[in-house]
């Protein structure tokens, strides 16, 4: 058996004196993690910028580039030109064409 | 384990645990109550984890330890261990009930041994636990430490009646 009474004696009188200390209160700990806010609203403008990107550019009016110059011919043997502009040429005829078929 | 269970753990042992913090600090009231709450704060972020909640007081103990002494570090007053291996002599008169003041001039690793043995009622297995180091050491430890101790407090009631 140890004869431990000396420093049983000295810790006792020691946790006495500790009695009169005074503990502080049990903190309220805030923990650093994220609130839910934070990753929500990085979320919603992440959304909305989406939302803007997304919207549909407006349609150029494209300029006619192309002039389409045609020489019709009405009832009374009378040629006339009409001239047009477009974006596009649906057809188009060689102008020397007419040489192949009339020779 | 959830918040509500770690804060009822916690709050169980808050005293116990403010008195470790100010014995791991020399003492110091102000640098316990900081090495407190920054090892409630590591518990409550998750960065130390609860295996077992029957060793709640030893898990608790250990991060209190390790938080002080980095603590400590920060204040730059860790001693080395092979500094305070040796016992401090008594050169001024140390009162017989400044408890505090005998037991700080315990080397480092036997003054924890035996304060947890002695003032918080822990085996010497659950010191080895805390101090990580193997129960042999923890052992020595003790054994040494209550050797100086009782040596100082006898040289303190010397000091007093030859003081009379």
């Amino acid at each position: 058996m140890e004869n431990n009474e000396q420093l049983e004696r000295f810790f006792d009188q020691m946790k006495k004196q500790d009695e009169q200390l005074e503990i502080p209160a049990f903190p309220e700990v805030k923990t650093r993690k994220f609130s839910f806010w934070i990753p929500a609203g990085i979320a919603a403008s992440m959304g909305l910028a989406f939302l803007v990107i997304q919207e549909p550019a407006p349609i150029e009016n494209v300029k006619p580039e192309v002039v389409i110059i045609t020489l019709q011919e009405d009832e009374n043997q009378n040629q006339h030109f009409t001239i047009e502009e477009s974006t596009f040429l649906d057809t188009w005829e060689s102008p020397t064409a007419s040489l192949l078929t009339e020779y | 384990m959830n918040r509500s269970q770690l804060d009822h753990i916690l709050k169980a042992h808050h005293r116990d645990a403010y008195l470790w913090a100010r014995q791991c600090c020399s003492f110091e009231d102000e640098m316990a109550k900081d090495v407190l709450q920054q090892s409630y704060l590591k518990i409550l972020e998750g960065h130390a984890k609860l295996k077992d909640a029957s060793k709640a007081k030893t898990w608790l103990f250990s991060i209190i330890r390790y938080t002080a002494i980095d603590e400590l570090r920060k204040a730059e007053k860790v001693v080395s261990l092979m500094d305070s291996y040796d016992p401090i002599e008594i050169k001024e008169e140390v009162d017989g009930t400044n408890y505090e003041e005998i037991i700080k001039l315990l080397p480092e690793m036997q003054r924890e041994v035996i304060l947890m043995v002695f003032y918080h009622q822990m085996t010497i297995a659950q010191s080895a636990e805390i101090l990580q180091i193997g129960l042999g050491t923890a052992r020595t430890h003790y054994d040494r430490g209550k050797k100086k101790l009782k040596e100082l407090i006898t040289k303190v009631q010397i000091q007093e009646e030859y003081g009379k």
